[in-house]
Order: C-alpha cells, then structure tokens, then sequence
C-alpha cells in the first residue's frame, strides 16, 4: 500500500528557470496493484517516480508506504523495500563488475554489507538458475563482466536484479524505451511475468499508449504535474490507443484558453 | 645487483601507497592529492611515536590509522559538502603540511638508531645481506597483502565498494549508502598510504616535512605501468598488476640513474614518462582503446604489452644515449674512480667536499685528466643517496668518499666489496662502521671527531679562572645534541671548579625563552656544544648573554663572529684533507682493514677581541697565542667571508653585468685577499624565488650580497635590512624607496644607478640633425622605467628644441597604430628608450621608419643591428665592474652607510652607416671613433 500525500516539488524554486514539477499530487496505489502511468513531456511523471524512489524528495507533503512514513528517507534507506529498473540500460547495472556480482548486490538490497565473502557456490548456484530465466543464454556466463554485454541483455539483469529479492514496491521508469524492439519486447515480457509471478506491487512510467493499456490493472495520466486521469482495469479494457490521444488533444485545446489567461489574470492582479 | 633489490624493496614499500592510490584512482574514480600529505603523516607518526618510544608495530598501526583519518576529511568534504574532490584533497594535503610539522615538531626526525623493521631486520640477519634478506621478508608481506586486498574487494563490502564508484545510481538503488561506503574507501586508501609513508620512513631511516611530494604522480604512474602489464577484470590480477607497477616504476627509476640521468631530473622524467603511457593508446591506433565504456579491456593485451615495451626501450635507449654523450662514454679507462657522496648542501658538508678534491687536486688526482672524482649531492634524500651509491657501484668505482653520518650509514650497511672512506661523522662507532678505531669493517676507514670538548672548557677555565657556573641549552631530542651535552658534564666531572645548569628546549623559538631564564640564574658563561636547534637561534642567546655581560663559548667557529666570546672547534677543512690523504693511500694498494679511524687533527681556536673588549674580559696570551681564527671585527681575516651575487634572471644584459662583477673582484685581488667567496644566486625571473633566495641569504647570514638589477634590488631591500647590499644595472633606485638623494640611503644599500642616457641621445639628435625639429615617441605607461625615460625625453626635447609628440600603448599590437599616427603629423625622428613593450616591435618599427627615411633612435647600442639608425646605451659590463668597485669598498671595511650612491653611464654608442648613406647624413668622425658598435 502506497499513500502519496499532498506532494509539491519545484525545481529551482525562486529563480527564472523555476518548474512546478509537481502541484498537490494524491495518490494511493494498493498492494499488488500494477499502475501504468503516461503524460505528456514535463508532465511529472518522472519526478513522481523519483519522488517514490527516494532520489528526489518533496518539498511538501507525505509518503507512506505500508504505513511507514518514509517522506525524508533517501534511495538508499527506501532500498530495502522499493527496487527499480532505469529507463538507460546502463543506469542499473556496474559496468566493471560481473553479472554475478551485480546479482549478489541486488540480492543483497537492504542488507549489510559485510567484508565477508558472500558470493558462494550456493549463491552461484541460485544465480544461475534466476539468470536462466531471462532465456539469453547468460547462466554460463555469470563471470562476463556486465560491459560486454548488450543494451536489451543488461536491462533484462537490471529487471532480474530488481525482483531477485522481493521487492514490496517495483518502479520501472520507461524502462524499454531504449531498446530496440526484439529486447523491448523480450524485456516487456519477462517484466510481466515477474510481476504476475511475484504479484508485486508496481509503478511503471510508460511513453507507449500501447503498452500502458496492455500492462497493469490501472492507468494514471499526468499532465502540467497533476494526476488529471485514474482509469481502472474496468475502464481499460474499453480504451483503445486512439480514445487516450483523444484525451490528449482535448487538453490541449482547453489549456489555450484557461492555461495562458490564469496565468495573466495572477500576474495582474495578485 | 644491490641496485636492483634495492629498487624491488623501495617497489614493496611504495607498493601499499601504490593501492591506496589504485583505491582512490579505479575503485573511486578520482585522483586523491590528499595522498601527498598522509603518506607524509604516516611518517610523521611512526617517527615520534618510534623516538618516544612506542613499540614500532603500534606506531605503524597508529599510521594507518592517521592517514585513514586524513582520508576521512577528504571524503568528507567532497561528499557531505559536494566540494569538488580534486580540490577536497588539494585543500587537505594542503593543511596536512602544518599538522605534519606540528606531530613532528620539525621538519626531519632520524630514525637510523631506533627500533623499527629495519633494526628488527638487522638483529635477526642470519648472515645474508640485508637488502636481500629485506626483499625476502617482504616479499612475503606483500604476497599476504595481494591475497588480503585481492579477497577485501571480493567480500560483500569490497563488492558494494566498488559499486559505488562504478556506478553510484545503481549502488544507491541497491540500498548502498554511496557516501558512507565512499568515506571508508577513501579513509581505507590514505590508511594504506599513511602505513607506506611509515614504512619508507623506516626503510630511509628519517622521516621528512618534505618527503610526500609527487606521492600521487608516482603511485598514479605505477597503477597505469600496472594495468599495463596485466590486463584483466580479475582482482586478483589487478592488485597484482599495481604491486608489480610499483616494483617496476621504481626499477625503471634506478635504471634512469643507474645510467646517469640527474637526480633533480627524475620528477621530470616521471610526469612525462606518466604521460606517454596514457597518450600511449591514442598515438598507437592499434586498439579501441578508451572509445567506450568498458573498451580500456577491449584492447589485446599483447598489443599494449608491445606498445609499452616499444616505449620503455625507447626511454631505455634515451636515457642510455644521454649517458653516452654526457658522462663521455661508458670506457673508463684505468685511471682511478673515486665517488663522492654527501647528503645535502650544507656549509660543513660543502666545505669538506671542496677541501677534499682540492687537497685530491696536491695530491697528484685531478678529476677528468688522470682521475674520475664523481660527485654527487643527494639533496637531503635519503633514496637518493642509495640510488647514488647503487650507481658508483655500477660504474665500477675504487674508492667511495662519504660525507656526513646519513651517507656514511647507507654505505656502510650497503656496500662490502668496495672501499669506504668517511668524512665529516661524529662518531662511526654508532653507526655500525667498527668497534675501535683499529677494529672496524674491513672496508671502511675514514675521519671522524666528537666536538673537542675538553680543550673548549680548558679555555673555559683559562678565561673565566676559579669556581664558576655554566650554563648550556640543548635540544633533547637530537642525539647529537644530548651525545655532545653528555661530554659536555662528563668533562666537567672530572673539573671540580666548575658547577652545570642546563635547560633544555623543543624548538628553536624556545631558546631565547631558556637563555634569558639561565642568565637569570647568574651563571658565568654559556657552553653552548654543537646543536643544530640552538645554534638556528643563536642570536637569541647573544641577545640574552649580553644584556646580562655574560660571555659565550662555542663550539662551532663559523659562529665565532656573530657574538661569541671564543670558539673551539674543528676545521672541516680538515676533515676533506685527511680523507683526501686516506683515499689516496687506499688508492695506492693499502688495505682499509689495516688503516685505523683517523681522528681530526687540527682544532680550530677562536676568539673574538670585540665582544672581550665589550666584557671587559682580558683573553690570556696562551689562548691567544693559540687561537688560529679571530672574529672579523676583531681585524684580521681569519673568518671566511661569504657573497651572494644575486640576479633576477637569465637575461643576457645581467649575465653580463655578473661577467663585469665576478672579473673585476677576480682581477683586483679582493677576494684572495679578504677570504671571499661568491656565490651566485638566480631567481630565473621569478618574484617567489628571489623571496625564498632573500631570506636564505638572510638565515645563512651572507657577509654581502650584491644585486643586479631592479627587482633584485627591491626583493633583497625588502627582506634584509642588515647585511651590506650594494646593487648595480638599476634605472632608478630612489623610485624604489631604497635612497632619496645620492648620498640620503638605507643604511646597509648602496650601489651603481645606471639610467638610460636619455639626454645624450636626444643631444646626438640635435648635432645630427640640426634642422629637425619634431621627435615621435611611442611608449607605455605602464612601465615604470618607460615613464622615467620619457619624462627625461620631454625635458631633453626643450632643452634641445624639439617637440616631442607622444603616443602612448598598452601592448605591442598597439604599437603599429601608435606609429602610423605619428607618421601622419610629420615626425623628423623617432625615439624609443628603456620601453619593453615597445621594443618587442623593433624591427617592425625600424622596417617603416626605413620606407619613410625616418631615423630611429634607441638606447641599446646593440639595436643598429636590428635597423636602428642610432644609439646610445649604457655598457653593463661596464657597470657591472663600476659595481664590483664598490663592493670592493665594502669588502675592505667601509659602512655602506657613507658610500653615496653613484650615478654611472658608461656610453657605449651604436651607429648604423648603412641607414646613414641612405638618408645622407655622415656621422662625425669623432662620433664614429667613439661607436662600440659599426654597421655598414
């Protein structure tokens, strides 16, 4: 259970390059839901997920996740129950280090880390059989330093590192958008299973209408940092590609109007 | 063969500082500077602890841990506070420089005689030699550091380590607090530097202020030749390649001097050596090397490995060719080899050496004819001095000469083979060097001496006759000063007459605090025996000796004149010329095992009439009868005297000024005369320098020094208010605040002003061209010198009548328009005096004013030949001998107080007849005569 608050983020509040990131965003997503998000450029969706990872914390407001209040926590200390997956494949994983190793920090999210040797042969073992699961041929290779590997065999790691210890939260920020289309559909699909399998609670940000409609039971927009749309599993099945652009288009006609004359009424008369 | 495990076993103690820069470097992605100051800390712990008698394994562990602490604070500026961490480190090194000198309390502490790995090595030698049981000992050390560090990086903690620095998003994504972890490597990095600082100190014997600097280059420099010698991604091979990069950097440094290359040239040789192996890469297109992330191991290795032999034999063969012509070829004939060490420039040490080889010279042995006399100067290194030593023994030396008790101990524990004479040693027996004088090492023979103090305090007695009390400071922590304090009570044991108060200080500010309170007490005289500490602020002393009208007796000599009442010590003259007598009877076939320790055999006596006469103390004709050396102000010449020919730069006009100076002190005997000896300084055009070269006069106390030119006037006149300066190739001293008129001075200055005879020229002008009337000028104000000169012009230029139009620039672009400017409004002549902007331009200006039939006048003689039509100049060699005369009048006793300064312009004039036929004017006959310079 994740309970969003209240949430305001500016950047660079006070100066002439200040953005509202996010106005008063409230948000509630419950244990096992798989929440796909969409928006427009700048629309706060990123930030949002951040905000949730803890790289980013708000200026205002509260998050709660199983009831912990972890508003002030940093990534680090959220570690331990939130796991994620970059949208730039060599985000998520140490290029020098090996697939094994990578493997043995992820599964060791939240733990101490203690100087002693812990990537045993019973580990390795474990390793190898979760890697077999991503069906790319890696599990004999778990001593390849992660470097050489390729763009759509490195996020499909980043994901195994993300769920190899059960996360309480998964966020995926866009996480296909830089593969080519054969590893973006293996990594969509493998991410799929996972969750399904794991029944895990997830946060994904999506630039694809199509893949926020497949994936997830709920889809949130967000568009100028609010949450201006909540559609439920119900509601999906219904919409198709075309009715979310509609969606779309029809905001950007009304913000002609309303967006530019607030804006000037505030400036004149506040 | 030494040369070579010496290297190894230098690899393997730098090798821990090694991988606290690969932690920093490749586990942390940035350099850390903070290296440069912890290494030092670490030795600064391990010294103090060790002297103050902590049980040396906790010292070393206490330098970890203090250099750990240092790394620390870096890591956490840079992270806590986001500074930049180049700079965290740079801010760190920078302050660590004071708390190293605060935790050793000065800026060297010997460590030869104290407990440690070196004496824990030595007492349980089964026999072999020492350097090859060293390198056996830790060859051991360093395989279980390998296997300790290699498996670190593989435990749980090394893993997530090594994920913060590769990549701190996925390690912070991991639940990795990236800036704790961060401040454990970087702490865990300096750790291991402090732990090799601590080591080399040992190693070395000393450890210094000084010692850390460069740290990081080199360890940098051995991780690069490490990854170039292995290459993979395993850890194990890794830190094996950086143990081995430190092993081989340092081979590679003692082939460097192993064929010649100078000392002071290594850190040179070392950046640009650094630098070809990271350039390596990119000039050999033979892999992909650095075009990705994750391409360094990309690259076949065996095509780096070739690369990096290619440049190694290339820097092999260049430092061997550089031999070859440098040291005249590897033949050495037969004629005999002598090598001669010393560990610093000091005056004693110096003194020995010169005394050596001209006594060397009597002998029959002149270096480069019939003998091979190498010298060679540590610099106070005490790597240096191995690696020097290490070099003679290579180049198959006969006999090598040590000076001072440092060179004498690494000889003696490093070489067997060959025949060691000493020199310039206070006790050989401490060091290792024998038992008796008869029952020493069978190679080793040499001069030693402790300070005479039986004959010091039999002048004591004599002097100040009946019961007196003495008083005497000393620093406790030199084992020198307490050795020579011990003898000190000892003598006057066995005198009844004479009681002992002592007091003893940490430092040299303390001694002015000690001397006021022992005068306090109503002593009769101060002993002062030899102590470096003491004797740095032995003013104080004079200070609180006279107030009271209590007399001084010292030990050392060359002290005599700066307010001591007698001296008695030895004449270190001395000690080069009987070592000379010792290497040549070694020479000629005479076992060393069969020539006993040689003691000093001429003791110096001194005494200074002055301060007895200020007393009222009467010195017994004995003791004058026996004294060879007498105060300077006393009369007489006993003393040697000492001057510092300072110049600014290299520039050739104040070479030649130097050239006039050192010719006529040379030519008109001064210097034989009054005991003078010159020494030249050279702040190679920098403002710090000449600073630190002021203040280094000032501390050695130079009798005089003689300056040429301004800035070397105004350095020296800012920091010396004492010892007599005379200064030459000067425009205008009573700009410089140092004189108001000629004969109104700062009373220690005087000297020669030379300014650019501005008049003469604008007077040639006139009876040149007696009907022009406009002379153009271009100049920058911001030249002081420049504004002199044409103030000097305008006045001229009335006197003479001309219009002088000026234009004024700011730099040498400027000066082109500056010129057509004044090409515009009718210039007859142009001038250009003592501007420097604008004679950059020079041959430009001469070039137009040629078109135009313009003539050009300038106050160089040497410019006719650059197209100037006539000048005038000052000759500085010239004013250089005009210099040397005063300071001759100095030199003979006179205060420059009443010298005025004098005004000299030896004109040398400079005439262009080709321009002359061009623009038809015939110079005057007489004009021509007196011309130094003639173009046709």
């Amino acid at each position: 259970m994740i309970e969003l608050r209240d949430i305001h983020k500016r950047f660079n509040a006070g100066t002439m390059h200040e953005v509202y990131a996010l106005r008063d965003v409230r948000l509630e997503i419950r244990d096992g839901e798989f929440v796909t998000v969409i928006g427009t450029n700048g629309s706060g969706k990123s930030t949002l997920l951040n905000i949730l990872a803890g790289t980013i914390l708000p200026d205002s407001g509260t998050i709660r996740i199983d009831g912990r209040d972890v508003t002030g926590k940093r990534d680090f200390e959220r570690a331990r129950f939130i796991s994620r997956v970059f949208q730039n494949p060599f985000m998520g994983t140490a290029p020098d280090m090996t697939i094994a190793e990578n493997l043995l920090l992820a599964h060791l999210r939240g733990q101490r880390h203690y100087p002693r040797i812990g990537l045993n042969a019973k580990r390795r073992e474990f390793f190898k059989s979760r890697v077999a699961e991503l069906e790319m041929q890696l599990e004999d290779r778990l001593d390849t330093v992660i470097g050489t590997l390729s763009g759509g065999q490195r996020q499909a790691v980043s994901l195994l590192m993300a769920v190899i210890r059960q996360p309480e939260v998964l966020l995926l920020d866009e996480h296909t958008a830089a593969l080519d289309p054969k590893s973006a559909a293996q990594v969509t699909r493998l991410t799929k299973t996972f969750i399904e399998r794991g029944k895990l609670t997830t946060f994904m940000v999506t630039h694809s209408m199509q893949q926020a409609l497949e994936l997830g039971n709920r889809t949130i927009m967000m568009h100028q940092g609010r949450i201006i749309d909540d559609i439920s599993e119900r509601e999906k099945g219904r919409l198709t590609v075309d009715d979310l652009l509609d969606k779309f288009s029809e905001l950007r006609k009304a913000e002609k109007l309303t967006g530019e004359m607030i804006e000037h009424l505030r400036r004149e008369y506040l | 063969m030494e040369l070579w495990i010496g290297a190894i076993n230098l690899g393997f103690v730098y090798a821990f500082m090694t991988l606290g820069v690969f932690i920093t470097f490749r586990i942390h992605n940035f350099p850390d500077i903070t290296v440069d100051g912890s290494f030092v800390t670490g030795a600064a712990v391990t010294a103090v602890l060790v002297v103050g008698g902590v049980d040396p394994v906790a010292a070393m562990a206490l330098s970890f841990l203090a250099g750990a602490c240092a790394g620390a604070v870096t890591a956490f500026i840079h992270t806590r506070f986001d500074v930049n961490g180049l700079l965290a480190g740079i801010l760190v090194m920078t302050g660590l420089y004071s708390v190293n000198l605060h935790i050793m309390g000065k800026s060297n502490i010997p460590l030869l005689n104290e407990p440690g790995i070196t004496a824990f090595l030595r007492a349980t030698n089964p026999g072999i030699p020492y350097e090859l049981l060293f390198c056996l000992v830790f060859a051991f050390v360093i395989l279980a550091l390998w296997a300790a560090v290699s498996l670190f990086f593989r435990t749980d903690f090394g893993i997530a380590m090594r994920a913060t620095g590769n990549n701190a998003a996925m390690a912070g994504a991991s639940g990795v607090n990236v800036n704790r972890v961060k401040t454990a490597g970087i702490a865990l990095a300096n750790g291991f530097v402090g732990l090799s600082g601590s080591l080399v100190a040992q190693y070395q014997g000393f450890a210094d202020i000084g010692m850390g600097t460069g740290t990081i280059v080199f360890g940098l420099a051995a991780v690069i030749i490490g990854e170039s010698v292995i290459r993979t991604a395993s850890f194990y091979g890794r830190v094996l390649g950086v143990i081995l990069g430190s092993i081989v950097f340092r081979l590679m440094v003692a082939l460097a001097l192993d064929v010649g290359l100078n000392p002071i040239d290594l850190k040179l040789i070392t950046a640009v050596f650094v630098l070809a192996i990271l350039i390596a890469p990119k000039l050999f297109p033979g892999g992909k090397a650095g075009a990705a992330s994750g391409g360094r191991r990309k690259v076949p290795a065996r095509k780096k490995a070739a690369v990096f032999a290619a440049l190694a034999a290339v820097a092999v063969l260049l430092a061997a060719g550089y031999r070859y012509f440098h040291a005249g070829g590897p033949s050495p004939g037969r004629e005999p080899r002598i090598g001669v060490v010393q560990l610093s420039d000091h005056g004693l040490l110096n003194i020995t050496r010169d005394s050596f080889v001209e006594e060397m010279r009597a002998l029959g042995y002149e270096n480069g004819r019939n003998a091979v006399i190498e010298l060679g100067n540590a610099n106070g290194d005490m790597v240096t001095v191995n690696s020097i030593l290490d070099r003679y023994l290579r180049d198959a030396a006969d006999v090598i000469l040590t000076i001072s008790t440092g060179c004498t101990q690494a000889a003696v524990s490093r070489i067997k083979d060959r025949p060691v004479v000493f020199a310039t040693v206070a006790n050989p027996f401490i060091i290792g060097a024998g038992r008796t004088e008869t029952d020493h090492l069978p190679n080793v023979t040499g001069v030693y001496g402790p300070a005479p103090t039986e004959q010091l305090v039999e002048i004591v007695t004599s002097i100040l006759p009946g019961r007196i009390r003495v008083g005497c400071i000393w620093d406790p922590s030199q084992q020198n000063a307490v050795f020579n304090v011990e003898r000190l009570k000892e003598v006057l044991r066995l005198n009844g007459n004479v009681a002992f108060a002592g007091t003893t200080v940490s430092g040299s500010s303390e001694v002015y605090q000690a001397a006021v309170s022992l005068a306090a007490k109503g002593i009769d005289a101060f002993v002062l025996t030899t102590d470096n500490i003491v004797f740095s602020a032995f003013e104080s002393v004079v200070k609180a000796a006279s107030a009271k009208k209590i007399p001084i007796f010292i030990s050392d000599v060359e002290r005599l004149g700066d307010g001591a009442l007698a001296a008695c010590g030895f004449d270190y003259r001395q000690s080069g010329v009987q070592a000379a007598h010792l290497v040549d009877r070694v020479l000629k076939g005479e076992n060393p095992a069969a020539i006993p320790f040689e003691r000093y055999s001429k003791v110096t006596v001194g005494v200074n009439p002055g301060v007895a006469a200020m007393l009222g103390i009467s010195i017994p004709p004995e003791i004058l009868a026996r004294a060879n050396a007498v105060a300077a102000d006393g009369g007489g010449n006993g003393r040697p005297k000492r001057l510092a020919l300072f110049l600014f730069s290299d520039n050739h006009l104040l070479k030649i000024v130097a050239d006039g100076v050192m010719d006529e002190l040379k030519k008109s005997g001064t210097l034989r005369k009054h005991n003078v000896s010159v020494d030249l300084k050279n702040a190679q055009n920098d403002y710090g320098t000449a600073r630190a070269i002021v203040q280094d006069m000032v501390r050695k106390r130079y009798d005089f020094i003689v300056t040429a030119s301004s800035l070397a006037l105004q350095a020296t006149a800012g920091g010396n208010s004492t010892i007599p300066h005379i200064f030459g190739a000067v425009t205008d001293p009573y700009r410089m605040g140092v004189a108001k008129t000629p004969g109104d001075h700062l009373p220690n200055i005087t000297g020669v002003a030379t300014v650019q005879p501005v008049a003469s020229t604008v007077e040639a002008m006139r009876t040149l061209f007696p009907r022009a009337k406009r002379i153009g000028i271009v100049w920058n104000p911001a030249e002081v010198n420049s504004e002199v000169c044409t103030g000097k012009a305008r006045e001229a230029a009335r006197r003479y009548g001309f219009t002088l139009l000026e234009k004024t620039v700011g730099s040498t672009s400027e000066v082109k328009d500056a010129l057509s400017a004044l090409l515009n409004e009718d210039i007859d002549l142009f001038f250009t005096s003592g501007d420097s902007t604008v004679i950059l331009a020079l041959p430009y200006i001469a070039e137009v004013l040629k078109e135009h039939r313009i003539p050009y006048f300038t106050n160089d003689p040497t410019d006719v030949d650059r197209g100037a039509f006539f000048s005038i100049g000052a000759d500085y060699y010239e004013v250089g001998v005009e210099t040397a005369r005063m300071a001759e009048r100095v030199i003979a006793g006179e205060k420059p107080a009443g010298i005025p300064i004098r005004d000299y312009v030896p004109e040398k004039i400079g005439i262009n007849e080709e321009l002359a036929k061009r623009y038809g004017v015939t110079f005057p006959g007489e004009l021509v005569k007196r011309a130094g310079i003639v173009r046709r």
